[in-house]
């Protein structure tokens, strides 16, 4: 029985007090208002309805059946009646048995126990109970096991894995990517080992430029990196600027002396300064899986007030502690796309105990002439374009020959501009070649072919070279499901014409070449069987039994 | 002379109360398995039982010694637990956890030999002091 008021206390402390009062007990009756169909103990129901209905769904309403005597409500219709009319009786039940119970000093035996309501004091200890997939009647014995096994495994499960997002003291280390459009997005979390360069398009605005967050180097680099997955460590990494590179509105850049000094952005000139225009994030990391050090290196630039927004580019790099990281172009074998890795020899090795070291591009790469804007050969310094594995690829320049240019010189120049200052001797076989294995290296084959210009002798006339073809011949190696690409031969060719003297005051303009070529000889795939299937017939040992 | 209703309700007694021991021994485990009986109210009603068994024994004795040899001490000392033993009857009969209708005839059937008896032990008492 409850009261009214009482109830509405105990409402707002507990769930509400079940019903126990069999007459006001109804369980068809669903609609709140209205009439349930055939439902004769809702109280909603006038005599009209009772007068449609068929029969009643729910007959009697009983408490727990195994008391000796308990209160029913019986519901029947008298359909012999016009119209029919529904009687309610509340009548005794008797239980025969004479294990019926005849009291009970328990207040819970009969009832469904009420769950708890959840508290803020009690809520942990609720989900802990109950917020897994299953829970047992006895958590305490359970926890005991759990909490003993615990230990153990805490220090393993607490390192970074590769693909676990970076975690930060509140959250993750963003790299703002595009997702689904060209926008940045700020949710992308870094995976760790997980080298991602990314670029995206920021909606900017002069006027709100020291608002915006994502330009600003705080935004980047305020949140230190925990060293380990676990949220309660105290081991924290901030993350230090490494360098900073002030980009102008023309596109040229200085890096900066100094990068202690955090430059926020400003609007100076209608011009928003300090923006951050690209972050690089190198991740230093131990063989375990912990995070020792964390640097960022930013590119800032200005905004013009026409700008609506800009390009951002992020790019993050995992180096593991006293390595130099040497970027594999495949392993084993060579990968599409990624840079021919060359070497060279140095004298007085003998072969084949030799080491192969790089060349003098930094990247050990083999290296092809890039064409420049003004396509003038003489120009063209510095850069080179590395070859991709797979890429077939050609550039040139031209050259402005006039008569005052002496042949020797302008050979020599002309080599150094098809193949670079230092040419290497010997190419990787596979991507992941190292260079103490002299066996992995194949050396580059050079060919000379004169062009002759049919009135021309030989010897004479100089000889200035005006194509350098290199051929790179490869092989699918391994297994037939997995094949990898292995390099087998490199030829470099380099064309010579003759040079002829020109009349003083005439120039001609001589196009120079230089491709390279991958060419498959891979041999078609065999397949091959360990051995000749044989045929196994033999009779049995005891088939003549009687007579052997 | 000792009483003999009191020797005879004694004897039937100490029968009786073996099954009585039994049969509530046997319906509180059925209790246990068939309702939820947790082990805070468990305990309580089976302490009461044991402790109900443990006090019969002397009780009887000290009945038919003191009936038999007619000496009122004894006898005296069997009326004041008979009393204990009917508290505690009066306990299975309203206050345990859960009261079935074969409980209720058992301990009513129990308290009315101990009720009769306690009758018949002062009587004699009477008898033996006078």
């Amino acid at each position: 029985p409850t009261d009214a008021p009482d109830a509405a206390q105990a409402r707002a402390r507990s769930a509400p007090a079940p019903v126990t009062d069999v007459a006001k007990l109804c369980v068809c009756d669903l609609l709140v208002a209205q009439c349930d169909v055939n439902c004769c103990c809702d109280p909603d129901c006038s005599a009209d309805d009772f007068s449609l209905f068929t029969t009643c769904s729910v007959p009697v309403v009983t408490g727990d059946s195994q008391l000796c005597s308990q209160k029913a409500a019986v519901y029947s219709l008298d359909v012999e009646a016009n119209p029919p009319e529904r009687i309610f009786k509340l009548i005794d039940q008797v239980n025969p048995s004479i294990f019926c119970i005849h009291a009970t000093n328990y207040k819970q035996a009969l009832y469904l126990k009420s769950p708890e309501i959840p508290t803020p004091e009690n809520f942990d200890q609720l989900l802990d109970k109950f917020g897994g997939a299953s829970f047992s009647a006895e958590p305490d014995s359970w926890n005991l096991d759990t909490d003993a096994q615990n230990p153990p495994d805490a220090n393993e499960t607490y390192r970074y894995e590769y693909g676990v997002p970076v975690q930060t003291e509140d959250a993750f280390l963003r790299l703002p990517s595009p997702v689904v459009s060209s926008w940045c997005s700020d949710a992308n979390p870094a995976g760790f080992l997980v080298n991602q360069a990314t670029k995206c398009i920021r909606s900017v605005s002069v006027e709100k430029c020291d608002s915006i967050q994502a330009l600003s180097m705080l935004f980047y680099i305020n949140s230190s990196i925990l060293a380990v997955t676990d949220i309660k460590s105290v081991f924290q990494v901030n993350i230090t600027v490494q360098s900073i590179v002030v980009q102008s509105l023309n596109g040229m850049r200085t890096l900066l002396n100094s990068s202690d000094v955090l430059r926020l952005p400003m609007v100076l000139d209608e011009l928003c300064i300090n923006a951050v225009l690209g972050v690089n994030y190198h991740i230093t990391h131990t063989d375990t899986g912990e995070i020792i050090e964390a640097a960022a290196a930013f590119v800032l630039g200005a905004i013009s007030k026409e700008a609506l927004s800009i390009e951002q580019s992020f790019e993050i790099s995992f180096t593991q502690e006293n390595t130099q990281p040497v970027p594999l172009s495949g392993n084993p074998g060579y990968v599409v796309g990624l840079p021919v890795r060359a070497g060279f020899r140095p004298q007085g090795y003998p072969f084949p105990a030799g080491f192969v070291f790089a060349s003098s591009n930094k990247h050990n790469q083999l290296t092809i002439l890039q064409s420049t804007s003004t396509q003038d050969c003489l120009e063209a310094q510095g850069t080179r374009a590395p070859v991709l594995f797979g890429y077939n690829m050609i550039s040139g320049c031209k050259l402005r020959i006039t008569a005052a240019m002496k042949c020797q010189p302008l050979a020599q120049t002309l080599l150094d501009v098809l193949k670079g200052q230092s040419f290497p001797e010997y190419v990787a076989s596979f991507g992941n070649s190292q260079a103490q294995d002299v066996l992995d290296w194949v050396p580059i084959t050079q060919l000379h072919i004169s062009e002759q210009m049919i009135s021309n002798t030989l010897q004479s006339s100089c000889q200035i070279p005006v194509s350098l073809g290199i051929e790179v011949k490869w092989t699918k190696y391994g297994s037939l499901a997995n094949p990898q690409a292995r390099i087998v031969n490199v030829t470099a060719t380099t064309t010579t014409t003759t040079l002829k003297q020109l009349p003083s005051g005439r120039e001609r303009i001589i196009p120079i070449t230089s491709s390279v070529v991958f060419t498959d000889i891979s041999s078609p795939a065999e397949p091959g069987y360990k051995a000749w299937p044989t045929i196994n017939i033999k009779l049995p040992f005891d088939f003549f039994y009687p007579f052997v | 002379l000792s009483s003999l209703p009191l020797q005879m309700l004694l004897y039937i007694n100490g029968v009786y109360y073996i099954f009585y021991f039994l049969a509530t021994l046997a319906m509180i485990m059925y209790k246990s398995q068939v309702f939820s009986y947790p082990d805070d109210f468990l305990a309580p009603d089976l302490a009461v039982l044991f402790l109900m068994a443990v006090l019969e024994v002397p009780r009887l004795y000290l009945g038919f010694k003191g009936n038999l040899t007619e000496a009122e001490a004894p006898l005296g000392l069997s009326l004041g637990l008979t009393v204990g033993s009917m508290v505690l009857c009066v306990y299975l009969l309203l206050w345990q956890t859960y009261v079935l209708w074969a409980d209720v005839l058992l301990n009513a059937v129990l308290l009315s030999a101990y009720g009769l008896e306690s009758g018949l032990k002062v009587t004699a008492i009477a008898a033996f002091v006078s």
